[in-house]
């Protein structure tokens, strides 16, 4: 019985020593990669929202939409909108939200700026773990999501799925996921009455009042 | 002298992976460019060295009987130091190495250079070796991640080797996961030649 | 019929899943995922260790995959459970890779002990395989990713199961490939590993062939 407490002595020892160091680290690296992760997410809002505005300061308020439903509830996220403005002005100069779609290896997320009439301004791909030189591609904004811009909702489609939005060769999988991802989002914030009424979704009722 | 030895050893007498195929898993997964390969090596030979370093230190002081689930405890210490550092400062690494960076823990290297030469030798020794084992480890993955990028984007290191034209048009099988088995068989089917002619000439 | 729906919506209830609930078509698409697309040997590299070395023949190929599928499941049980009810709580989530690897460590001893006294035959089948299962990277993977790709507890065992039993299948394809290589000419610097990883190979392409399905 001594011998079986001892072991145990030095093996939590040693455990503990270790939960210890690591501890002291992880508060140390903690807040840098909460800090980078923040200044990753800010940098992408700003990029995407130059297709939106060009202003050198530009302000995000996350809104809390009532009533919009989730189209990311398949792969366990939620649709995000947030609201660009301009600083003294507090109208809306579009929003921003991520797209989660699953693609062939990982879930996308897509960052999509849309202008208030419900037309995707600007895009980046945030996270993929696609196949390196094929689905990965998608990063670059020429293989497919440059398409997206200046199209709403409806117009948003994959040539092989009836739109006329060519996917990357070999990578159907993936560009619909991104496609669908980015389809999906627009419609839910349209039938939730985010966007003037421009006559891209069935849901023609305006509530712009409903916003904030 | 030995010191030399021991750390050469791991460089090609006894290479992990081409005599050893030890470390596969991420040997195979991470080499879709030089950089990745780099990074991993890095990662591994840091944990490595550390690991070594400990378990040399601590041999007359673990018991024999729970030593595993120590050296266990101790690598998958220093993972978690590397994953949390990389995570701080090189995010973008962290990110393309992924779920492989927590899977150093049982790459088989490591506990293998633990169990298997740290618990025997003094701490300078045992810190040669891990250097050796790393360097070797890390020219192995350069190696094939050279064939690979090459040949499956036209790059190597991210830069532009083989002009646009390759570029757009590369043998993309080569980065996909079947270009890993077949370009490391042909690999070590040179490494046996080559082998073989050195037995020979001796 | 309606004891196992039972369970599997009592699993899919626990804490950690949003709330999705029990969803087949998702459940389908896993398991699809986890043994032909991304086959956890072929195409995501995990467990290639022991996919080398236990492939030369047909049966132990069996006996190591039905003690991958066994271990995996259990320890994707407990490693679920630790994260999601004692680390996360805590606020410890950094300390997930020891945790979860000294879970699959004395899991596999635990699973030793308890087969040898109670089941010799078991025993006898799987006991040689189960030390070489500490080192298979493929079951800290599954561990890892079904935390990394938030499934609840009830995907996680599917999740696991599934990739088990691709494990499995790779590494039957591959002692099956190889008995048939005994026989055949193969050049002799090409002889032992290098033969093993060209075969590895071009099963891996015949997987990518499953691309597509229940993506």
């Amino acid at each position: 019985m001594g011998e079986i407490f001892r072991l145990g002595l030095v093996l939590m020892l040693v455990a503990v020593v270790a939960a210890v160091a690591l501890g002291i680290v992880n508060g140390k690296t903690a807040p840098i990669i909460a800090l980078q992760k923040e200044q990753e997410k800010q940098d992408a809002m700003r990029l995407v929202a130059m297709g939106l505005v060009e202003a050198d300061s530009m302000r995000f308020d996350s809104l809390v939409v009532e009533g919009m439903q989730n189209p990311y509830a398949s792969v366990d996220e939620e649709l995000r909108v947030v609201k660009v403005s301009v600083p003294p002005d507090t109208s809306v100069a579009g929003y921003i939200f991520i797209a989660y779609g699953k693609g062939y290896s990982s879930t996308i997320q897509t960052m999509v700026a849309v202008d208030p009439e419900g037309t995707v301004a600007g895009t980046k791909i945030l996270y993929q773990q696609e196949t390196p030189g094929l689905g990965a591609n998608v990063t670059d904004p020429s293989k497919l999501t440059a398409a997206f811009i200046g199209r709403s909702a409806d117009e948003i489609l994959l040539r092989k799925d009836g739109g006329d939005i060519d996917a990357m060769t070999g990578c159907t999988i993936t560009s619909r996921a991104v496609t669908v991802s980015v389809r999906k989002g627009l419609q839910a914030m349209a039938e939730a009455g985010l966007f003037r009424g421009t006559g891209d979704t069935d849901s023609g009722e305006v509530r712009e009042g409903g916003v904030e | 002298m030995s010191l030399a030895k021991d750390l050469t050893n791991g460089i090609f007498r006894e290479n992990p992976i081409f005599k050893l195929a030890l470390g596969m898993c991420p040997f195979l997964a991470v080499t879709t460019s030089v950089e990745n390969a780099l990074g991993m090596g890095a990662a591994a030979t840091f944990v490595l060295i550390c690991s070594n370093f400990l378990v040399s230190l601590l041999r007359n002081l673990i018991p024999s009987k729970v030593r595993i689930p120590c050296y266990i405890v101790i690598i998958a210490t220093f993972v978690t130091l590397v994953d949390m550092v990389m995570n701080a400062y090189l995010p973008e690494l962290h990110r393309s190495l992924g779920i492989f960076i927590p899977l150093i823990v049982v790459n088989c290297i490591i506990l293998g250079r633990a169990e298997g030469f740290a618990n025997r030798h003094p701490v300078l020794n045992s810190v040669a070796d891990a250097v050796g084992m790393g360097i070797g480890f890390t020219l192995a993955m350069v190696i094939l991640a050279t064939f690979r990028e090459l040949l499956g984007s036209g790059t190597w290191l991210n830069m532009n080797v083989l002009g646009r034209n390759y570029a757009n048009q590369p043998l993309l099988i080569a980065i996909l996961a079947p270009g890993a088995f077949i370009l490391l068989g042909f690999i070590l089917g040179v490494f046996n030649i080559l082998e073989k002619r050195r037995g020979g000439a001796k | 019929m309606t004891g196992s729906n039972l369970i599997l919506t009592l699993t899919m209830a626990a804490p950690g899943g949003s709330g999705t609930g029990f969803d087949v078509g998702r459940m389908m698409a896993i398991i699809i995922a986890a043994i032909f697309v991304n086959n956890y040997v072929l195409s995501r590299f995990l467990g290639i260790c022991p996919f080398l070395g236990v492939s030369k023949q047909l049966d132990s190929a069996v006996g190591m995959g039905a003690a991958v599928i066994f271990v995996m499941t259990l320890a994707t049980l407990g490693s679920w459970t630790v994260y999601n009810l004692l680390l996360v709580p805590m606020g410890l989530t950094y300390l997930r890779t020891i945790a979860f690897i000294l879970i699959i460590a004395s899991l596999v001893q635990l699973v030793e002990m308890i087969l040898q006294k109670f089941s010799p035959v078991l025993y006898q089948a799987l006991g040689i395989f189960l030390p070489l299962i500490t080192t298979n990277c493929a079951i800290l993977g599954v561990a890892v990713l079904n935390i990394d790709e938030k499934y609840s507890l009830g995907y996680s065992l599917v999740n696991a199961v599934a990739a088990g039993i691709g494990f499995t299948l790779a590494l039957v394809l591959m002692a099956g490939l190889r008995q048939r290589l005994e026989l055949a000419d193969v050049p002799p610097a090409l002889r032992g590993k290098p033969i093993a990883f060209l075969v590895a190979g071009i099963m891996s392409i015949a997987f990518l062939g499953f691309a597509g399905l229940g993506g």
